[in-house]
């Protein structure tokens, strides 16, 4: 078992989930209290990484970071090192990749909390932030569990934008998909297996303990 | 209505197989991709078998024909994958003069590729030693035999340790071309049949590895022992090892074995 690829993998799982977090929720509650028309082309966009296989996005992603692009040459010059087969590219490729999974669950959690709250409280005089944080996040807890969830391991999981991006690098790009994939097509199915062992357990483990101590109260789901 | 629906669907769906049967499938090493398909097209005129060909990496063709993918031919990037084949009872050399070795259809070769706009100098082995040369994108080496050749090369120059920490692995020859093709790379040891693409001669330039540095690039061909077609598999072998077409393969990149 490889465990430098497994902490590497957790820990651009955890870095984006958290950003992407960030991220996704003031854009789902754009989407939700907006009035504006193009805000369907914002939720849109947020949805697009689902068409495109992986690793095409991944060479879109490695031509636009790379230092052909006035783009690329700015974050070049920005943080000192390309993006493209660091660690740091990996979680841009990974908050890109991840965005629908995060998105997602946050709109259809904030659309179905009672509007009659959402008028109430605006009547008020409530911003959008208060609105963001004394009704939408308390009242779709399990929304924000969802996308927090599904991001994680959507990132575990990632496969095709790693590859093209990472150059597989051990310790820095190396992923325990990559490291999986390498099992695979070496023939070491021996080795694949004690892995994704390893991978399913934890994911199992996690899982169940998440969701085991979010269950809704009993009674609620008659 | 709903029963007349599902009887056409079978029918088209077995009329389809049917015609599926008369087709010779090809599964072949994906730096055959920019070669074969013309090759292809004239055995297809010449012959009237229709070809479908696959290209993807070499180990991933090898695990899809032992686990029953409906090829006819398979036409590896090295001798390593058709002989395993060959050795799990998958895959013969039938018809040619020692049944249980890979037919030998054409070697390969390696190059250094930069791009022409790349603030570096033309390509050759000094530039291997150039402290400007900060990233080098080569091949899977533990499976992509372009890969495996490039370590062997670089190792009998003794680069490899120096190298190592800027070496950047792609997946197959194709990828490590497109490393360097969008500047993240600046140099790749890639095929000369993708340095030869119109892609790449437009916006590259290469230097050929000398031979003696890396073992032989040889390409073998097995046929998949279930194959309802041999005697088609055989003429498009024949046709793959006629001095016309191994003319052509010179021209695409790979060295001629007849």
């Amino acid at each position: 078992m490889d465990w430098q690829a497994l902490a590497l993998t957790l820990r651009l799982a955890t870095l984006t989930t958290a950003l992407l977090l960030v991220l996704s929720v003031p854009v789902a509650a754009l989407c939700v209290l907006g009035r504006s028309r193009w805000l369907g082309l914002l939720e849109a966009l947020t949805t697009l990484p689902l068409v495109l296989p992986p690793t095409v996005l991944g060479f879109f992603l490695l031509v636009l970071l790379g230092p052909r692009t006035a783009f690329g040459r700015g974050i070049t010059a920005l943080l000192g090192h390309p993006l493209a087969f660091s660690f740091s590219g990996l979680v841009v490729g990974s908050i890109l990749y991840s965005a629908p999974f995060a998105v997602q669950p946050l709109v259809a959690g904030f659309a179905a909390v009672e509007p009659a709250l959402v008028d109430a409280a605006r009547l008020l005089g409530a911003s959008p932030a208060r609105i963001v944080f004394t009704l939408f996040l308390p009242l779709a807890k399990r929304s924000l569990l969802a996308a927090g969830v599904l991001t994680f391991l959507h990132t575990v999981g990632e496969f095709g934008v790693v590859l093209m991006l990472g150059g597989d690098i051990p310790g820095a790009t190396r992923t325990l998909s990559i490291l999986l994939y390498n099992q695979v097509e070496n023939f070491d199915y021996a080795a694949a297996n004690r892995t994704v062992a390893v991978l399913l357990t934890l994911s199992v483990g996690a899982l169940v303990a998440i969701y085991a101590g979010n269950r809704p109260r009993g009674g609620s789901r008659a | 209505m709903l029963r007349r629906t599902f009887l056409l669907g079978i029918g088209i769906l077995s009329a389809s197989s049917l015609l599926a049967q008369n087709r010779l499938r090809v599964a072949a090493a994906a730096d055959l991709e920019p070669v074969l398909p013309p090759i292809l097209e004239s055995f297809q005129r010449d012959t009237g078998i229709p070809v479908d060909a696959t290209y993807q990496a070499s180990a991933a063709l090898t695990a899809q024909i032992m686990n029953g993918a409906p090829f006819d031919l398979f036409l590896s990037a090295d001798l390593s994958y058709p002989k395993r084949l060959i050795d799990a009872g998958f895959a013969d050399a039938a018809g040619s003069a020692d049944s249980s070795t890979p037919i030998t259809y054409a070697r390969g070769t390696l190059v250094l590729w930069t791009r022409k706009d790349a603030s570096l100098p033309v390509p050759s082995l000094d530039l291997l030693q150039s402290p400007t040369l900060k990233r080098l994108a080569i091949a899977n080496p533990e499976r992509a035999p372009y890969g495996r050749a490039a370590v062997a090369a670089l190792t009998s120059l003794k680069l490899y340790d120096t190298l190592k920490p800027r070496i950047v692995t792609a997946e197959n020859i194709a990828q490590a071309a497109q490393f360097v093709d969008s500047g993240n790379a600046d140099a790749g040891l890639i095929s000369l049949t993708s340095a030869l693409t119109p892609r790449l001669t437009s916006s590259g330039t290469y230097f050929v590895i000398p031979r003696e540095l890396y073992p032989p690039l040889e390409q073998g061909a097995v046929i998949v022992s279930k194959t309802s077609q041999r005697a088609a598999v055989h003429r498009l072998l024949d046709f793959l090892l006629s001095p016309a077409v191994q003319t052509q393969l010179a021209k695409a990149g790979l060295t001629p074995v007849k």
